[in-house]
């Protein structure tokens, strides 16, 4: 049992009996052991008293040696039951006369030769030796042996006592402390009752009630104000708690309510989106849609434009003209809507691939030539000799550079536009810079912050005065964030502006180049025929198409076959062996693809170039089928011209060098050549 | 008692015939005289004398042998260099009829066996003085002295008769008078005769 984990009760009265039973039972032992040490002494006293006598009275019988006598005298000791032996010696030692009790006899010679008086204990007998004499002259030795017979039953009996005593004591000291310890207990006891009744129930009400005036009531008084203080805190901590449950339950409800708010944005934004692609997917068909008639205004109002020229109505050609601008006009504006929505339904693609910056610019420049003129603004073109080729989607530099400069020559009236290019690195890597600056009207730093957004022009005026899209920055913008570059401009209002567009010269991903060696081997090889060298076949099921083809280009000095069907029109590059093949894509039976294949298939025809015509935009599956240009309806007929005389020229100084091209040359220009031509001149 | 006698005598007798005997015997017969002397020096302890017995404070106590003298010289070295109450012990042999005076000086009278014929006048002639009266004949003590020695069992006792001594005004120790057998006046004569 552990002692320490008792109850203060039981505490207080093991305390009190410890105590009270300590000091009795030292007390009494004391007063034992000092009776029966001096008791001891009285009855060894008494002892040596009694020797003396018998001395005295056994003297004479000594004296006269008469051993009847002194066994006389002896035997009187039977009286004193304590004395268990006695034996007187003569003053030789020898054994004269005895008195044993019972079985206790003593040596038949004296043991002490000693002449004094003694006595000694020994083994719980008490010897005593007196010397005999007889008028001061020593006639023998008396020896005494007492077994201390009163000594033992004292001591026995205030043994007893003292048990007895100790008993009573004890007994009334556990009857006293049990009774008198409820003074220290009880108030303890009533304060652990409170205590616990107090954490058991969580009642800060419970009072503790004081008995007395000593520590343990202050200690009471001070649990009874703890518990006042904890009760006030915990009612100020129930109203706290409460009325967080209130706000609690308020923000729920107002979680509640914007959750449902949230799923029904979530729910708009998700109708918004579909709607959007919706959208976009209309407005990308609709843009295909849209081009077939505008193929037909825009041709056939060159063509009598053309025509009407040669008849001299003015009035007549300038309507034409309107008709031809307005269409351009129109086209432009669907071919922006269309990459746009490309941009947002993600489906714009990269066609990575080396192109020489000179070559393409200087291209560039040339289309640009009009709209430089239109507002008496001079061009300036700074280029390195060495700038060489850089990699990366060549169509869409070009729009890019098409975007900022048309609109450099839109916003400068009697100015000058100038086109910087050159190379520098930053950032650990090696990068094209193309600068377009003006001295036109400039942008305001406002107008800056949006500049590069959808359908946001620098004002609202602006579209009114020099009309466009307002998407031709936005677009650019997304370009060149798609080839990992980037665009800033500079200006201010009234000091002209400056677009800076920075290009990795190694744009990251690789796209198919893999047709070009063999194109190069190819036409090695069919530079030995002997095709007719002006001969243009169009295969085209549009009866519109095939007219306003031939016409145009049998203009400009072509011999145009046309075939309404692949079918057809394999049949007729096999019996021609046309210089170049244009090719529609979309055609009952045989479509251009199948023909496409047909004629890469065939290794009389396989280095005839082919230029895709066509409404589908799918640029690349015409690359990988071995299209060398891919142009969309409708055709720009300068760049298709362009196109043509650029084949025209490579297949003559290919047969003047008797089929033994310069290294590189053919590769390059080829490449260059085959280039999908999407893109048109812009004016915003 | 006789009978006793008579052994000692038989072997005296027997001790004359042989040599290495007789000297053992004769060892025997001065043991019990060693004894008797130490029992006369006992009794002067336990006798009072009246002052009147003595001239001076320091006279001597006076031991006269009367008749021959059967304690040789163990007497004198009993009561050698031994003083008593300031007296010192002196031994005087004395005869019958020739040394009359000294007898009648002496403290002490030890009345040897030789002296038998005798006890009646030597008793009748000190028995009114303080004279301590000692015998070893039987009927002694009855026949009017004051202390008989005997032999019992070869052992010496003795018999003391309170009357003679209260008559020759000496006050005898109960201590010595619980050792001895009491003797009244003329009984063991009697008895003896």
């Amino acid at each position: 049992m552990n002692l320490q984990n008792l109850s203060i009760k039981r505490k207080l009265m093991l305390i009190t009996m410890l105590t009270s039973s300590a000091a009795l039972v030292l007390s009494a032992v004391s007063f034992l052991i000092y009776d029966l040490i001096s008791f001891r002494r009285q009855l060894s006293q008494d002892l040596m008293t009694q020797a003396e006598i018998i001395g005295l009275n056994s003297g004479a019988a000594m004296a006269f040696k008469d051993e009847t006598a002194a066994t006389a005298t002896l035997s009187a000791l039977k009286a004193k039951d304590d004395i268990v032996a006695a034996a007187l010696y003569s003053p030789e030692g020898k054994l004269f006369a005895h008195y044993f009790q019972a079985n206790k006899s003593l040596p038949s010679s004296l043991p002490s030769r000693s002449q004094q008086n003694f006595y000694r204990f020994e083994d719980g007998y008490l010897h005593v030796f007196q010397q005999v004499t007889m008028n001061g002259e020593r006639v023998g030795t008396l020896h005494l042996l007492s077994d201390m017979r009163q000594w033992n039953t004292r001591a026995k009996r205030y043994t007893g006592i003292l048990v007895i005593v100790v008993l009573i004591c004890g007994s009334l000291a556990l009857l006293l402390s049990s009774r008198l310890q409820k003074l220290i207990s009880k108030p303890i006891l009533h304060l652990e009752d409170t205590m616990r009744m107090v954490s058991s129930n969580k009642n800060y009400e419970i009072r503790a009630s004081r008995f007395y005036g000593d520590e343990i009531g202050r200690l009471i008084d001070g649990f009874n104000t703890m518990l006042s203080e904890i009760q006030l805190r915990d009612s100020a901590l129930q109203r706290a708690n409460n009325e967080l449950q209130t706000s609690t339950h308020e923000l729920e409800v107002e979680i509640i309510h914007r959750k449902r708010t949230q799923d029904e944005l979530l729910t708009a934004k998700q109708a918004a989106e579909q709607a959007n692609r919706a959208k976009s997917a209309f407005l990308a068909n609709m843009s295909h849609e849209l081009r077939t008639p505008l193929n037909a205004i825009i041709g056939y109002s060159e063509m009598l434009e053309e025509e009407v020229q040669d008849t001299a109505k003015i009035s007549n050609v300038r309507d034409l003209q309107k008709i031809q601008a307005a269409g351009k006009h129109l086209l432009v504006l669907i071919n922006d809507v269309l990459d746009l929505s490309k941009i947002e339904a993600g489906k714009m693609q990269l066609h990575i691939e080396s192109f020489d910056i000179a070559g393409m610019i200087e291209e560039m420049v040339t289309t640009l030539k009009p709209a430089i003129a239109k507002n008496a603004n001079t061009f300036q073109l700074r280029i390195p000799e060495d700038i060489s080729a850089m990699r990366g989607d060549v169509t869409k530099v070009r729009q890019i550079l098409l975007n900022l400069l048309s609109n450099a020559c839109k916003f400068t009236d009697h100015g000058s536009v100038w086109l910087d290019v050159d190379r520098v690195s930053a950032a650990g890597q090696d990068w094209i810079r193309f600068r377009v600056g003006d001295t036109g009207i400039g942008i305001s730093t406002e107008q800056q912050e949006n500049l590069f957004q959808e359908f946001t022009q620098a004002d609202i005026s602006i579209s009114r005065k020099y009309g466009g899209t307002g998407l031709g920055l936005a677009i650019s913008h997304r370009f060149v964030q798609l080839m990992k570059g980037r665009i800033t401009v500079e200006s201010a209002p009234g000091q002209g502006s400056v677009f800076t567009v920075h290009l990795p010269v190694q744009a990251a991903g690789e796209q198919a180049e893999s047709m070009a060696p063999m194109k190069t081997a190819s036409s090695g090889v069919s530079s030995e025929v002997k095709p007719d060298a002006d001969t243009i076949l169009v295969i085209d099921d549009d009866m519109a198409v095939r007219d306003l083809m031939s016409r145009s280009l049998t203009k400009l000095g072509f011999r145009v076959v046309a075939a309404a069907s692949g079918e057809e029109g394999l049949r007729l590059a096999k019996q021609l062996r046309p210089l170049v093949i244009t090719l529609d894509v979309i055609m009952p039976d045989w479509d251009g693809w199948t023909v496409l294949n047909k004629l890469k298939a065939d290794s009389d025809l396989a280095e005839i170039p082919v230029i895709m015509v066509t409404i589908v935009d799918n640029e690349a599956m015409g690359r990988d089928l071995g299209a060398s240009s891919y142009l969309i309806k409708p055709v720009d007929r300068e760049r298709l011209v362009t196109l043509i005389e650029k084949h025209r020229a490579m297949r003559s100084s290919t047969v003047a060098k008797a089929g033994v091209p310069p290294a590189n040359w053919p590769a390059r220009n080829q490449k260059t050549s085959r280039k999908p031509e999407v893109v048109s001149p812009r004016r915003h | 008692m006789r009978r006793s006698r008579l052994i000692v005598a038989v072997l005296l007798s027997l001790s004359l015939v042989a040599g290495a005997n007789a000297q053992s015997s004769a060892s025997a017969a001065s043991s019990e005289y060693l004894i008797k002397a130490g029992f006369i020096y006992n009794f002067a302890q336990l006798v009072q004398w009246p002052s009147a017995a003595f001239s001076q404070a320091d006279s001597p106590i006076v031991i006269g042998i009367l008749g021959t003298d059967p304690f040789g010289t163990s007497i004198d070295r009993v009561v050698e260099n031994k003083k008593l109450d300031g007296h010192n012990l002196v031994v005087k042999r004395l005869r019958w009829s020739r040394d009359l005076k000294d007898l009648t000086e002496c403290n002490i009278l030890f009345v040897s066996l030789s002296e038998r014929e005798h006890i009646s006048d030597v008793i009748n002639m000190v028995k009114w003085l303080p004279i301590l009266t000692i015998g070893e004949t039987p009927g002694f003590a009855a026949r009017g002295g004051i202390i008989n020695l005997t032999l019992e069992d070869n052992k010496v006792r003795f018999e003391v008769n309170i009357g003679a001594a209260k008559q020759a005004n000496l006050n005898i120790s109960s201590r010595l008078l619980a050792l001895a057998k009491i003797v009244p006046q003329g009984a063991e004569g009697k008895k003896s005769e």
